[in-house]
Order: structure tokens, then C-alpha cells, then sequence
């Protein structure tokens, strides 16, 4: 082939690839409860940001004599048990519980599609091994290895991001296998191959960019799921080291005091839930974006 | 129970509370007029009397069985199994006479041969009771209990014996004025000496338990609750008015708590120090703070720099603001310690108080806690590593780890890491040393300052700090050895100097012990050692 056939296959290929997003985004656009997740989430991720800097309290500062104290009175959200500023610490925490979602969800997305991809396209004894190898870690409950990662090294949310990345690729591999069976028999393939394209080539440029809609639906759900299970691990107290705070380990704070302190509980609680709420809601609406199925 | 197996144990508790109510109105009416609910917090991990070390497993025990004495409700010894007893002149030879009409639960009498029995069985090697050391005033004693020791190989040896079935011989080996409080604990409980040699395992079950005391166990229900029925073969039961004692295995604390509130519990020990003020305030939440005989310390692991350095110690002593931490973080009562034996233990008049006579050996200052890190190298906290806090995991231990951490980082610039560990963990961290800093409670295990001070010395098990001190450990000796109060008690006073000027630890607080019971129970005696109550003569007014 010339090098300018070649190009112009390609530009072909791309275009029909961008019209292929833009027409998915229309969809999800109308999508009411999707778009407005998507607007609530950007909006909690400028709070993230700028929150804990809103006043002038950082999220360690302590005031004992202020412990307790009801929102109101220079306090926004109250204080804690410790006299320290909840406003900044709830949204330090979010700050926390977001980073580990994204990175939880961006290692289950790199390292699921590559593994996925590699042992659908080459399929035969390598397929197999390689999905064994994923059945062995599914096979391994969560809470074992988290414990025992946490002792080999310091909790911290480094700690969380590697043992929650450790297990959340292993659906994204299943799934984008899946996709690649099914795609590598299209005949596209054939042609890229027939054109003298590398294996590298042809995963990196065609099978994985034709399994997108899948992974970002995977990429949204998992997101939610790193959340919670930290959540889960603070809550266990296996979380972030003292005194940062995730969302998960303020809501463990306020259950102490549930009954003396309800918006101990109440902020991070509601904060919590609407994150995994809205995570959820657009992983929905993608999901039906993507599926030209739901759109007929 | 049919809901014994529901999955959610909160649910699975609410529905048997539930149950129980039911069966009690349905049943019998009376009954329900006086039924206790204890909650015991978690499972007690041995009701044989001679094992029995946990509170949980101290305050059941002592519900269903008896010794030859019992604290009355003015905390006095009063005759228990026995009748009564004489002490010899020179204070070593006791001889107990045991009541003629004292029965156990299976219809044998209690006889001298049973507590001869249960106390050898206790003191024997392989039976390794954690408790053997409450018997070792006996003569031979802890000769017999040592597995290293082959002079005293025989429990013949062992200075307790039962001349007939009513007399029971005791020898001490040095007289010992608190013996006949020690026969009111549950390892000198007796046990029947037929059940127990047929049966090894006869206490795991409520068919197989033979008991003496003023309950006996009618129902056990594993990580859930133990029932107790008033015993009617026990000699005193017309001073036990209650009909049934519930204990519940509730370890959550805002669960009891709540169970509590809503009228299903009658009391309970280990609130959340969150709820304390809203308690406080409430006059009709039946809060009492009792008194404790415990101190709060951060223990050191002084081998390794730069902890190895007294200055670096001080500064870290003096550091904490004691007085924000007990107002506003463990909220009960506590006292900031300076010291660190607690109130509450006599001085050389026992009416006075050792804490008392002893004072504060130190003070909280910023400026000269900054000078002293400054002299060690460390000015403003500059160069000085990340330490390690070890913490058992306890929610109470994290805020309070959480407020000394941010103390130290204000007020001497440095970073500690906090890091809460499982129990046995934790244990297991601090007894290899592999700790920087540990925090840890200590509480008397009788009425004396020795209890604590023989903590540091170089001998002792529980010593992990690696603090190792002739002069100490002489002053240790000197104290243990003397008879004379005066002799005692001053080396006892210079020891805890001792201690303070080298700071293998820093004392935090003095604890008390908060605990909520209902206002209707009556005549029901809390103690600060030992069982957490005394249930015999409690009753529930109406």
C-alpha cells in the first residue's frame, strides 16, 4: 500500500471513530439524570480543589475547647470531635475519595484493556493461561490481601490505590477479551492485516479504540466501586493514615457521636451517597449512549 | 430461638430482645418484675473459675459460683462458703469452716476437698491459669506453679489442705493481710471435684456446669447472651431477690448504648466518649463515674535513638496539654497525670494517698519542651525522624492519638505517624519491641503502688520499654521485702522518681470508669477491680 492510501484508510477510520463519540454524546445528552451527574460531579471536583481552602482552617488544625460544635459560628459544617473544621475536612475527604476513584479507574482501564486485548487477539493456550490467571485473583477474597498488603506496607492511600488496582482490571480484562473476540473477526482486521500491520498496531489502533464504549462504561462503574470499598476499608479502619480523613472514615467519625452530633454523620454521609449516586447514574446513561440497542 | 441464625447481628439482636420480652410477659408475670440485663460486652473466653481472667469472665463467674468469702455491699469481707475462720498469731496459718448446708447445683454438699481440689488444680503447671499468681501467698505456692522448679514437684507440698469435709487448712508463706479479699476472687472459687475430674471440659457447657453460687446458668446462646436463673439450692437465697440475670454479648458501644436507651439493657459499662456530654447532661441517664485504679502512658521503646535520649522524652512529656485532652477528648472525669501511680492507693498511713504524698514530678512547657529537643539536636523539630505510634484499634484511642498527634506537631513542630492495630497485634508488636511509641493503659490488679511500679522493673515481663535500672530495680527489692509500711513506701515514693526523671514512659491520665445503669436497680455493687458487679443482693424497684 502507499503511504498515501495508507493515510487517507486512516483518516477514514478516525472520522468514522469521532462521528461515532459525537453521536453517542448527543445521546447521552438527553439522558436528563446523566447529564445532571455529570455537571454535579464537575462541580464536586472544583470543590475538591478549592474547598479546604476556603477559610482558614486546614483539615488538621485542632481547637479542643471547639470540639462539637453545631455549623454555624465561623464553622460551616460545624466541627468535629476534635475541634476541627468539617467544611475543610469534608472536602479534603472528597478530595481523597475522588483521587483514589480516578486512579482506581484509570489502573483498571490501562492495565485491563492491554491484558484483555493481548489475550483475546492471540487467543489459543495464551488465552487460556491468561484467564486463568484472572479466575486465580477473582478467586481471592478482597478484605485477605488488602489485610495483609496493609501490613506489609504503610496504610496510606497509596496502600489503597494498588490493592483496590490490584482486583478492579480483572472485570475490564473479561470484558474487553470479550470484545476483541468478537471484533478481531471483523473484516478490517483482515484488511489491517493483509496491509502488513503489526500486532501492536492492530491492538493499539484498532481493537482497543473499538472497545471504548465498553471501558469508559467500566471505567464509570468501577469509579463508584473504588469509592465505596475504600469507604468500606476506612470504615474497617484499614484506610488513609491519621489525621487525613476520606469520605469513608468521616462517616466512621460520626457514627461515634450519631446520637449528640448528627451532622458528624450527615455531611459526609449525604456527600458519599450522592458521589456514588451520580458515578452510577452516568455510568447509566453511557451505557445506554453506547448501546445502539437501547436507542432504536 | 428461631432467629438465632439471621444474618445481620444488629437485627439478629433487636428480634431476640424482642422474643425476649414476649416470652416474659407470656410466661410467667413475676418473673418479669425482676430480671436484670448486664451487658458483658463480649463473650467471656473461660467460665471455669481457675481460668477465668477477663472481666466478662470474672463478673459471670462470680454471679454463679462463691468463695469462701464475699464483698457485701459496703465492699466488706463478710463469710461466704465459710462459715467462719481463724488466723493464727503470727498470721500464716488460716483454717476456713466451711457452712454445713452449702450445696452445689447437682445436690452434693461443698466440702474442704473441693477448694483443696480447685486451688492445686489452679497452681498445677500444665494447667496454666494466667490468674496462678493470686495463690502464690500460699506456701509453695508458686514453687509448685513454676514448671522449672523440681524441689516442690507434689501438690502435697502446696500449704492448703482439707482435714475433714468441713476445715480447710491454709499455710502462707509470709503473713498476708489481704488473703481472706483474695479468697472473695474467682480463682479461689472451688470447684466440684467430681464433675471436674470426669468431665474435663464439664464448663462448656450449662448441663454439664456444677455451680455454687447465688445463680446458676439456664441458658447460653454463643456471641449473643447468657441467661441466669436465681439459684434455689444456694445457702443465702433468701437474700437473692433477683428471679433472672441476663447477660448480653453486645461488644459494639453505640449498640448497648442504644439497647440501653431503649430500655433493653439495665446497664452498661464502655460508653463512647462522644455520648458522654449529652449523658452528662441528661439527669435521668443514670451516668455514674466510678472511680479506676488505671493509668493512660505512651510507653517508649528507648533502645533506639532518638528516643534512647531522656531530653527528647521530656520534651515529648511536656508537650501534651493533659487538662484539653480529659475536658475535651476522653470527657469522663479523668485526671491529667504528672505522676504515675494513680489515686487512690495508700501511703505509709494506708488513710492517706500515695498520688497525694507523692505529687507531681513534672509540668507541661512549650518553651523548655523545645529548648530540651533543641539541646538534642533537634531545633524546631528540624531532622527529627517520623516515629511510629502504635494504638490498639479502639475508636476512643484513635481520636485521642489523633488530638497528641497534632499537639506535638504544633507545639514542637515534629510528625508522628499514627497506627492502629488489632489487639493481639499489637501485643505481639510491643513485647518484640518493634514499637517507637506505644500507647497502653495499666490497671491495679491489687491495692498497692507496687502493682505498678514493679511494671519497670528490669525483671518484669510486661517491661517493654527497655528501661533497665539497678537503682530501680534495688528500690523494687527494698519495697517488696520490707515489712515496715514506712521502709516501703519511701523506696516505693523514690522509685516513681525514678521513673519520672528517666521517662521510659509518660504518663497521660488517670481513668475512670463511666457506666450507666438504670434507676430502678437497686442494692447492686460496682467495683473497681475484679467483677465489674457483685448482682447477689440487687433488686429492681418497682
Amino acid at each position: 500500500m502507499t503511504p498515501a492510501l495508507n493515510l487517507w484508510v486512516q483518516e477514514r477510520v478516525n472520522k468514522t471513530q469521532m462521528s461515532n463519540l459525537g453521536r453517542m454524546w448527543l445521546r447521552f445528552r438527553r439522558n436528563r439524570a446523566a447529564l445532571l451527574s455529570l455537571v454535579f460531579i464537575i462541580m464536586l471536583m472544583f470543590l475538591a480543589l478549592a474547598g479546604p481552602h476556603l477559610n482558614h482552617w486546614t483539615y488538621s488544625d485542632q481547637v479542643l475547647k471547639n470540639a462539637n460544635e453545631p455549623p454555624g459560628n465561623g464553622y460551616w459544617f460545624g466541627t468535629d470531635s476534635l475541634g476541627r473544621d468539617l467544611f475543610t475536612r469534608v472536602w479534603h475527604g472528597t478530595r481523597i475519595s475522588l483521587l483514589i476513584g480516578l486512579f482506581t479507574g484509570l489502573c483498571s482501564v490501562t492495565i485491563g484493556a492491554v491484558y484483555g486485548s493481548i489475550s483475546g487477539f492471540v487467543g489459543g493456550l495464551t488465552d487460556e493461561i491468561m484467564m486463568k490467571i484472572v479466575e486465580i485473583l477473582y478467586a481471592i477474597p478482597f478484605l485477605f490481601y488488602v489485610i495483609l498488603l496493609m501490613l506489609l506496607l504503610d496504610p496510606g492511600v497509596n496502600t489503597i490505590v494498588l490493592s483496590l488496582a490490584v482486583v478492579s482490571w480483572l472485570g475490564t480484562a473479561r470484558i474487553v477479551r470479550g470484545q476483541v473476540l468478537k471484533i478481531k473477526e471483523e473484516e478490517y482486521i483482515l484488511a489491517a492485516r493483509i496491509l502488513g500491520a503489526g500486532k501492536g498496531r492492530i491492538i493499539m489502533r484498532h481493537l482497543i479504540p473499538n472497545t471504548m464504549g465498553p471501558l469508559i462504561v467500566m471505567v464509570t462503574v468501577t469509579i463508584p466501586d473504588a469509592i465505596f470499598a475504600e469507604a468500606f476499608l476506612s470504615f474497617l479502619g484499614l484506610g488513609v493514615s491519621f489525621p487525613v480523613a476520606s469520605l469513608g472514615y468521616l462517616v466512621n467519625e460520626g457514627i461515634q457521636g450519631i446520637r449528640s452530633y448528627p451532622w458528624q454523620l450527615l455531611y459526609p454521609a449525604v456527600l458519599l451517597s450522592l458521589i456514588i449516586l451520580a458515578f452510577n447514574l452516568i455510568a447509566d446513561g453511557l451505557r445506554d449512549a453506547f448501546d445502539p440497542k437501547t436507542n432504536s | 430461638m428461631a432467629n438465632r441464625s439471621a444474618g445481620i447481628p444488629i437485627i439478629c439482636l433487636f428480634l431476640v430482645v424482642l422474643v425476649i420480652a414476649g416470652c416474659n410477659t407470656q410466661e410467667i408475670g413475676e418473673i418479669e418484675e425482676q430480671v436484670l440485663t448486664f451487658n458483658l460486652s463480649s463473650e467471656p473466653e473461660s467460665i471455669d473459675p481457675g481460668r477465668a481472667s477477663g472481666q466478662p469472665d470474672l463478673t459471670l463467674v462470680n454471679a454463679v459460683m462463691e468463695g469462701l468469702t464475699r464483698y457485701n455491699l459496703q465492699s466488706e469481707i463478710e463469710p461466704a462458703m465459710a462459715e467462719d475462720w481463724e488466723i493464727s498469731e503470727d498470721g500464716r496459718l488460716y483454717t476456713f469452716y466451711i457452712r454445713d448446708d452449702v450445696q452445689w447445683s447437682n445436690g452434693d454438699p461443698v466440702t474442704a476437698y473441693d477448694f483443696e481440689y480447685a486451688w492445686k488444680r489452679v497452681l498445677e503447671p500444665e494447667y496454666a491459669s494466667s490468674y496462678a499468681y493470686q495463690l502464690y501467698s500460699i506456701k509453695n505456692a508458686a514453687a509448685y506453679n513454676d514448671p522449672e522448679n523440681t524441689e516442690v514437684n507434689s501438690s502435697d507440698m502446696v500449704g492448703v489442705e482439707a482435714l475433714n469435709e468441713t476445715v480447710l487448712e491454709v499455710v502462707l508463706e509470709a503473713p498476708a493481710s489481704h488473703f481472706l479479699s483474695l479468697t472473695a476472687f474467682p480463682t479461689f472459687f472451688p470447684v466440684h471435684k467430681g464433675t471436674a475430674e470426669a468431665d474435663p471440659d464439664w464448663f462448656t457447657s450449662p448441663e454439664t456446669y456444677v455451680n455454687n453460687g447465688p445463680f446458676k446458668i439456664s441458658g447460653w446462646e454463643e456471641h449473643q447472651r447468657f441467661i441466669c436463673e436465681k439459684n434455689d439450692s444456694y445457702w443465702d437465697k433468701d437474700n437473692v431477690n433477683l428471679q433472672r440475670l441476663v447477660f448480653t454479648l453486645v461488644s459494639e458501644e453505640s449498640t448497648a448504648l442504644a439497647m440501653y436507651e431503649t430500655d433493653d439493657l439495665d446497664m452498661v459499662y464502655n460508653i463512647p466518649a462522644q455520648e458522654l456530654d449529652r449523658l452528662k447532661a441528661d439527669p435521668n441517664s443514670g451516668l455514674v463515674i466510678g472511680s479506676d485504679l488505671a493509668v493512660a502512658k505512651y510507653i517508649f521503646n528507648i533502645t533506639e535513638p532518638p528516643l534512647d535520649d531522656v531530653k527528647v522524652r521530656k520534651a515529648l512529656a511536656k508537650s501534651i496539654h493533659r487538662n484539653e485532652l480529659v475536658e475535651h477528648v476522653t470527657k469522663a472525669g479523668e485526671k491529667p497525670a504528672y505522676a504515675y501511680v494513680p489515686y487512690g492507693l495508700p501511703d505509709i498511713n494506708p488513710q492517706d494517698d500515695f498520688r497525694k504524698a507523692g505529687g507531681d514530678y513534672f509540668k507541661e512547657n512549650i518553651e523548655k519542651a523545645r529548648e530540651l529537643l533543641k539541646s538534642a539536636g533537634f531545633p524546631e523539630g528540624e531532622g527529627f525522624p517520623e516515629l511510629e505510634l502504635l494504638i490498639n484499634d479502639s475508636q476512643d484511642n484513635i481520636r485521642l492519638a489523633q488530638a497528641v498527634q497534632e499537639m506535638w506537631k504544633q507545639n514542637l513542630g515534629i510528625n508522628i505517624k499514627v497506627r492502629p492495630i488489632e489487639w493481639r497485634v499489637y501485643l505481639g508488636k510491643m513485647f518484640d519491641m518493634e514499637h517507637d511509641i506505644a500507647a497502653a493503659g495499666w490497671g491495679a490488679d491489687y491495692n498497692d503502688p507496687m502493682t505498678f511500679l514493679e511494671f519497670y522493673a528490669s525483671w518484669s515481663g510486661n517491661n517493654t520499654s527497655g528501661y533497665s535500672s539497678d537503682e530501680y530495680d534495688e528500690k523494687i527489692n527494698l519495697a517488696a521485702a520490707s515489712n515496715d509500711p514506712e521502709v516501703r513506701v519511701s523506696a516505693m515514693h523514690k522509685a516513681e522518681s525514678d521513673l519520672m526523671e528517666h521517662m521510659p514512659m509518660i504518663p497521660v491520665y488517670f481513668y475512670t470508669q463511666p457506666y450507666l445503669v438504670k434507676e430502678q436497680v437497686t442494692d447492686l455493687l460496682v467495683t473497681s477491680f475484679g467483677p465489674q458487679a457483685e448482682f447477689k443482693w440487687a433488686y429492681i424497684e418497682k
